[in-house]
């Protein structure tokens, strides 16, 4: 009743119906986020709920905030997300199981009791709003962009200033907490080179490459060794990190039996494709 | 005038006027912030630290010569969203007076052998070959004055901003700096990383409160200016639930900051995990900053329903002093006990809110600067009682520490009373104050609950002090570093200002008195 | 520019009232003239102590002489003041001086001045007096102690803080010097904290007195939320506006003080171990002077006692045990300063028992307080040289026959000893059998244990007196030749022995004139004559001491016995007092909580360690919330939050 009392000022009943609509698929965005065990399917649905949002601007009349919000939070900062996490290979490997003693419940009965209170206050406190579209204001300023940047720089000018601060300290963090600076200069390929072949002369460990992660193995995460064509594992192609925190995915029992299977031809597979000379 | 909904008179562009020389203190900090970014960028490795050093130390004190000439305005400028008054310059010159002795810890490099407090590179994963290779190195991570500088800015812009949105800006740039700093202790990297972890959610958790709070009181008054909320409270005294939930969520939000019961529980894992420095500022300058946004939130723009928000401050204030005051109780680790008992002191400060009038106002203020002396001081003692592993912060370590170190127990103890407000201390004046204005204020009951809490607090910061000073010394305990002057300097000049606050607190408290008006 | 602000209170324009405190109708004067000077009382002592302290070893040699010269300014300057006051009829008396506005939060002020009336200039005379007689026995006393200038900066300390305990004219002021004298009483104490046992009893009388110190400082903020002042004018003009139960309350915060101080039962237990002390501090801070500051605060709120009949009473009910309790303490105690430490205890629980009698007894409380200021003195300087002579021997089973070596320490001590039994016209006749009168016009039950304690206390007396200077010597290998003390110990025992003998008889009558403006003053009505009281208590007296003496007189074991009564054991034991404290708060609260071990391990006293504990318990579980999970913090929050939306709510409903 009461939304549709907000939206009916607008007397658009095509507007109500959206609002209906994208609301709705905001909130099962934003719940779909928390309750998905996959961080994909999260950042997903948190994609689902910016891009309901945008609609939402849009449809009162903000065209400008509504792309904005498309082209920022969808198309960059989720999708960047999304990248990060395929990129370092994160899945579902964190224990989702609940250690705390009546924690869930706890935060459920709460979460309910807490959205009941503050729709009831919203509810009785939207008798009486006027129309929220932003018509009007557009009209004034001749258009949406023209008003934002109106207010931006003039009430709004020093918050706008100093979320600049607030940018810079975000990038030194970024920097503080990931750039990885050198203690010692970095060694030329020629110096590699020649330690690598000097190193053959004394150990015999073989100069080329090491498989990357995961080569023939079940997955390509970082933290997957990669399998040697006799079915063994070689821990050295999982960075050395991983290594030393014992974090190494252990190759499962079902994979080696299938190599071993592929090995004694029991099993058919389709030619490895291997022009690139990876595997030595 | 500052609404979305209501437009402006005119559709022409005009220039907003902005008295810059009112809000020049804050320019030139976050400036110099900003300059100091460049410096970690351009000036070689080697001299970053003279440079930045210089750079935070002359930029603070210029700053605060810069506040105390603006002593007297009262102004709202850059169109309505900062206001130049009495408590804004008052509380900018006590967060610059508290940066700059937490700056002097900050600066410290004498009492640990590896260097600074800070780990040599944060990016360095902590007990890895890197690490040691940087630490022998003796590389620094000097990016800490840039966050400090705008930390401090980020405060200073708190406690001047008069509308939701750059209020919450400020917050964000107080705020990001400080996860960063709690994360990058040198001694024990992985607690310090925890630290920063669980501050950062609970404090993005807290800001989404803030936020929620802002867009809903934006909602009521079609306004985020806090004179403009007050004035649609004036005009629409019937009943509005925006209104209400709207004073909720930024209470909430406040309440993280100030770490009142139950927002409290990032603060003991916080302080503790934290490099001390980094602690000292968080727990002195965090306070007067986020106090100094509350009272002029609650005073300006909730003044008029206040009748509606005090039971829910009163039921805070007691959960708050009582949970805080107990709970120290049985701490054995320093900085833990230091934590909860400034959980507690956040519940005697919000009698202040409570209260509602010029004293409490200038009561707070008074208080907030008699804590925040006395939390440097604490906390710059704690840096130097040290063992092999780094400070020793296990109480039964500093057991007859009296014995061995007297001018250094005994500085701690006379921080310990002013915590606990014993008198000829600056702590008893700041709690007189504010159970005066509390009183005044028609908050007795909250004023005796105080008192019933206050003793219970006497009881630990006895017992830290009897440990302290007539336990027998434990066989192989810590050892007390002699610090560099920095450390020196900023215990000094915390003990000199604890005791000359508690005998002589008059000009301050005339000082404070002539600031408490806020002006919208 | 729209300059104003959303409260009217905060709009209200910044200035600040003038500070005048309102006039009074007996407000006391302003302090002109003469009393214009009465700053240098406190001042003196302090800038001794200061330079002592502050050039150490420099002021080795001529130190102690100034301090001496401090504390005897501090007496001259007093005297002058009492000898103006003389001239001023009764209600010009009092006077005020103020000296600075301390602290000014809206309504509240604290005017930091000093007040001197008819109770403060007794107080003042006692204490510089007193105080000035044991700086110079001290020179004597501490003649070989390498610390000897540390020791008269603490003297001098006391003596400031003690006058300025006694001359405040406002509780906080007040305040600031009872921790002065408790902290002076700490470092004399401890004087020789080489000894453990010194250490030991620094300690614990530091702790228990700040059990008595939190009962102030609650008082002092339940007078100010009550009243709105914290100045004796501002509380004591009319405390009757107050409701009682707030003014029981006050009063019992207050009487709590005063056990801490004034070491009344149940926090006793400290004052016994204080005998760790030099003697001499024994006898100035806890004999004479700041024992003693329990009874000053009772009877200076005397208006609040009179309008809380109920708190009255339980200062009453406090006093009547610690009296007959020490006294009991008294009898079993082997060590001289011990058994002087019991009967101290309970002189002081008379005093008590007296200002919990009301106007009927208000006068005699301080008349008491006065005279066994100089016979308990004299008798702990005359254990001071009896120790001087004895090679530092305490123990009573080692002295004996002691009166043909020590003549005039045997003379001085006799006369303490007659006047603290009441034997007339020693002092204490006339301000002992006073307080048992008006006890008994009191209550019977309070008058009865009254005339008992006399009995007892002549008993131990006795009993010490005998022990230690009449039968056969029984003095050990390592002091085979005691010897009277030098003139500089002498004769301050002698001055303080003639002022045991005359004294009371001074006093009597004109004590009551002189302080009524003040306490207010009631004659007791008593159903049969003062003479058959006086007779009764006489008997009792004769009959204790002859019962001690026939005991003692002949051969005394070197060991004390071991089969006794349970009585005497229990005395020994300071009748528990220790285990009393251990049983009752101490090994519940370890019951309740196991987290408190480290806190318990530390010894820190009992009585502390009770309630703490019991908090400790509390605090143990509710630290249980801190999980270290951030999400259970968050959990939290979120709770936090619906309780913050549900009592807006509730409130708007």
């Amino acid at each position: 009743m009461t939304a549709s009392s907000v939206l009916a000022a607008t007397s658009n009943s095509g507007a109500e119906i959206v609002f209906w609509v994208c609301a709705t698929l905001a909130v099962i965005g934003a719940v779909g986020m928390i309750l998905s065990k996959k961080p994909v399917h999260s950042a997903l649905f948190v994609a689902l709920t910016m891009i309901n949002l945008a609609i939402l601007y849009v449809a009162l009349s903000a065209p400008f905030l509504g792309m904005v919000q498309i082209i920022v939070y969808t198309g960059a900062v989720m999708m960047l997300f999304v990248f990060v996490m395929m990129i370092v290979g994160v899945d579902a490997s964190d224990s989702l199981i609940e250690t705390i003693k009546g924690q869930r419940w706890a935060a459920i009965v709460l979460v309910l009791g807490f959205a009941a209170m503050l729709i009831g206050a919203i509810v009785n406190g939207l008798q009486g709003v006027p129309d929220p579209s932003l018509v009007a204001a557009n009209a004034e300023y001749g258009g949406n962009l023209q008003g934002i940047a109106k207010i931006i720089f003039t009430d709004y000018v020093i918050a706008f200033e100093v979320t600049s601060a607030l940018l810079i300290v975000a990038a030194l963090g970024a920097m503080l907490l990931t750039h990885r600076e050198r203690h010692t200069p970095k060694a030329t390929q020629e110096e590699r080179s020649k330690a690598r072949f000097l190193r053959y002369a004394a150990t015999s460990e073989l100069p080329g490459n090491l498989p990357p992660a995961g080569t023939y193995a079940r997955h390509n995460a970082i933290d997957t060794p990669a399998l040697a064509p006799d079915g063994s594992t070689v821990p050295a192609s999982v960075p050395g990190p991983l290594r030393e925190r014992g974090n190494v995915r252990p190759v499962d029992v079902a994979a080696e039996v299938e190599v071993e299977e592929i090995s004694e031809g029991k099993t058919v597979v389709a030619p490895i494709n291997d022009e690139d000379g990876e595997q030595r | 005038m500052n609404s979305l909904l209501a437009a402006g008179t005119s559709p022409e562009f005009a220039l907003p006027s902005i008295e810059y020389r009112l809000i020049s203190p804050i320019l030139l900090v976050l400036g110099m912030a900003v300059i100091s970014v460049l410096v970690e960028a351009f000036v070689p490795r080697a001299h970053r630290r003279v440079v930045q050093l210089v750079l935070t130390f002359s930029t603070l004190i210029v700053a605060l010569i810069l506040v105390v000439m603006l002593a007297g305005q009262r102004a709202v400028t850059a169109a309505g969203s900062l206001a130049v008054d009495g408590p804004a310059l008052f509380m900018q010159g006590t967060l610059l007076v508290l940066a700059l002795m937490a700056a002097l810890l900050v600066a410290e490099r004498g009492v640990d052998p590896a260097g600074d407090a800070f780990a040599a590179r944060a990016n360095a994963l902590p007990g890895s070959i890197d690490e040691r290779e940087f630490t022998k190195r003796g590389w620094l991570t000097t990016e800490v004055w840039c966050l400090f500088l705008f930390s401090v800015g980020g405060m200073m812009l708190f406690v001047t901003g008069t509308d939701l949105l750059i209020l919450f800006v400020a917050l964000e740039i107080m705020s990001l700096p400080l996860y960063l700093l709690a994360g990058i202790a040198r001694r024990r990297r992985l607690l310090s990383q925890e630290a920063a972890m669980k501050y950062f959610l609970l404090g993005a958790f807290s800001s989404g409160f803030f936020l929620y709070g802002s867009a809903l009181l934006y909602g009521f008054a079609g306004t985020v200016d806090l004179g403009g909320i007050a004035d649609a409270i004036t005009a629409n005294a019937g009943q509005n639930g925006l209104l209400i939930a709207g004073t909720a969520l930024i209470a909430v939000g406040l309440f993280f900051k100030v770490a009142a019961v139950p927002f409290h529980q990032w603060a003991p894992d916080v302080y503790q995990g934290s490099p001390t420095a980094i602690t000292a500022f968080m727990a002195s300058c965090v306070k007067v900053a986020a106090f100094g946004a509350m009272l002029r939130i609650m005073y300006v723009a909730l003044g008029g329903v206040r009748w509606d928000w005090r039971p829910m401050f009163w039921v805070i204030a007691i959960l708050t002093m009582f949970v805080g005051s107990i709970i120290a109780l049985t701490q054995t680790d320093v900085k833990r006990m230091l934590a909860y008992s400034s959980v507690a002191h956040a519940g005697f400060l919000l009698i202040a809110v409570v209260a509602t009038n010029e004293e409490g106002l200038a009561g707070a203020m008074f208080y907030l600067l008699a804590y925040g002396v006395a939390t440097i001081g604490g906390f710059g003692v704690i840096t130097l009682v040290r063992d092999s592993t780094g400070e020793a912060t296990h109480l039964s370590s500093w057991a007859g520490l009296g014995k061995r170190s007297p001018w250094v127990a005994g500085a701690f103890a006379v921080f310990l009373l002013s915590f606990a407000g014993i008198p000829l201390t600056a702590g008893f004046i700041g709690k007189f104050a504010v159970f005066e204005a509390g009183v005044a204020g028609g908050a007795g009951w909250l004023v005796v609950a105080a008192v019933l809490a206050s003793a219970i607090a006497v009881f630990f910061y006895g017992r830290v002090i009897v440990i302290l000073l007539f336990s027998v010394p434990a066989a192989d305990g810590p050892t007390v570093v002699v610090p560099s002057s920095f450390t020196a300097f900023a215990i000094a000049a915390g003990l000199s200002l604890t005791v000359v606050l508690g005998i002589i607190p008059q000009p301050f408290l005339d000082l404070a008195e002539k600031a408490s008006i806020f002006v919208r | 520019m729209n300059i104003s602000s959303t409260l009217a209170s905060v709009v209200a324009s910044g200035q600040i009232e003038a500070s005048n405190i309102d006039p009074s109708v007996n407000a006391p004067a302003v302090a002109t003239g003469a009393f214009s000077f009465m700053w240098l009382l406190i001042a003196l002592p302090l800038l001794g102590a200061a330079i002592l302290l502050i050039f150490g070893k420099r002021t080795d040699k001529w130190g102690p002489y100034l301090a001496i010269a401090m504390s005897c300014g501090a007496f001259i300057v007093g005297a002058v003041m009492y000898l103006t006051m003389l001239g001023l009829p009764a209600n010009d008396r009092p006077v005020n001086l103020h000296i600075w506005d301390w602290v000014i939060v809206g309504d509240f002020q604290a005017p930091i001045g000093m007040q001197l009336d008819q109770l403060s200039i007794i107080f003042v005379l006692l204490i510089t007096f007193v105080g000035s007689l044991i700086h110079i026995y001290s020179l004597g006393y501490m003649k070989h102690d390498p610390e000897k200038r540390k020791f008269f900066a603490y003297l001098n300390l006391f003596v400031a803080a003690m006058l300025l305990l006694v001359t405040a004219d406002s509780y906080l002021l007040l305040y600031v010097g009872w921790e002065g004298v408790g902290l002076a009483s700490y470092l004399l104490i401890g004087f020789w904290q080489y000894k453990p046992s010194a250490a030991v009893a620094a300690k614990k009388a530091f702790v228990v007195n700040r059990v008595g110190d939190v009962g102030l400082s609650i008082a002092i903020m339940l007078m100010f939320v009550t009243f709105g002042s914290v100045t004796f004018s501002g509380v004591l003009e009319d405390p009757a506006a107050a409701n009682e139960s707030t003014l029981t309350w006050i009063g019992l915060a207050l009487l709590l003080a005063a056990c801490g101080k004034s070491a009344q039962f149940p926090l006793q237990s400290w004052l016994l171990d204080a005998m760790e002390g030099p003697t001499p501090v024994s006898a100035l801070i806890h004999a004479a002077t700041m024992v003693t500051a329990g009874v000053y605060l009772i009877v200076r709120s005397a208006p609040i006692f009179d309008a809380a009949p109920d708190a009255r009473t339980a200062v009453m009910v406090i006093g009547a045990i610690t009296l007959i309790f020490g006294a009991i303490i008294g009898c079993a105690k082997d060590d001289i300063k011990k058994a002087l430490a019991g009967s101290t205890m309970s002189q002081i629980g008379y005093m008590i028992l007296a200002a919990g009698l009301g106007p009927v007894g208000y006068v005699f409380a301080i008349f008491h307080l006065v005279t066994h200021g100089f016979f308990k003195a004299n008798m702990f300087l005359g254990a001071g040289s009896i120790m001087h002579g004895m090679n530092d021997q305490l123990d009573m089973r080692r002295f004996g026959a002691l009166r043909k070596v020590m003549v005039i320490t045997f003379i001085t001590f006799s006369c303490g000893w007659l006047a603290i039994m009441g034997v007339p016209p020693f002092a204490g006749f006339y301000s002992k059998d006073k307080i048992i009168e008006a006890a008994f016009g009191v209550n019977v039950i309070v008058g009865a244990v009254a005339l008992l304690g006399a009995g007892i206390t002549a008993f131990y007396m006795t009993r010490l007196w005998t022990m230690t200077f009449t039968g056969k010597s029984r003095w050990t290998d390592d002091n085979k030749h005691p010897h009277e003390s030098s003139a500089v110990m002498w004769i301050p025992m002698a001055i303080l022995a003639f002022l045991s003998v005359v004294a009371g008889f001074m006093l009597a009558g004109a004590i009551e004139t002189w302080l009524a403006p003040v306490t207010g003053f009631e004659e007791t009505e008593l159903a049969v004559s003062s003479l058959v009281m006086e007779c009764a208590s006489l008997a009792l007296v004769v009959l204790g001491a002859t019962i001690a003496y026939l005991q003692y007189r002949r051969d005394v074991p070197l060991v004390a016995p071991q089969h006794v009564s349970p009585l005497t054991v229990a005395a020994r034991q300071d009748l528990y007092g220790d285990a009393f404290n251990e049983e009752v708060f101490m090994r519940p609260g370890q019951w309740l909580t196991r987290s408190m071990v480290f806190f318990d391990n530390r010894g820190i006293d009992a009585l502390v360690n009770g309630i703490a504990a019991s908090l400790g318990g509390l605090s143990g579980r509710m630290r249980r919330i801190q999980t270290g999970f951030a999400r259970s913090y968050a959990l939290s929050m979120l709770a936090g939050a619906v309780i913050v939306v549900a009592t807006l709510i509730l409130v708007r409903m």
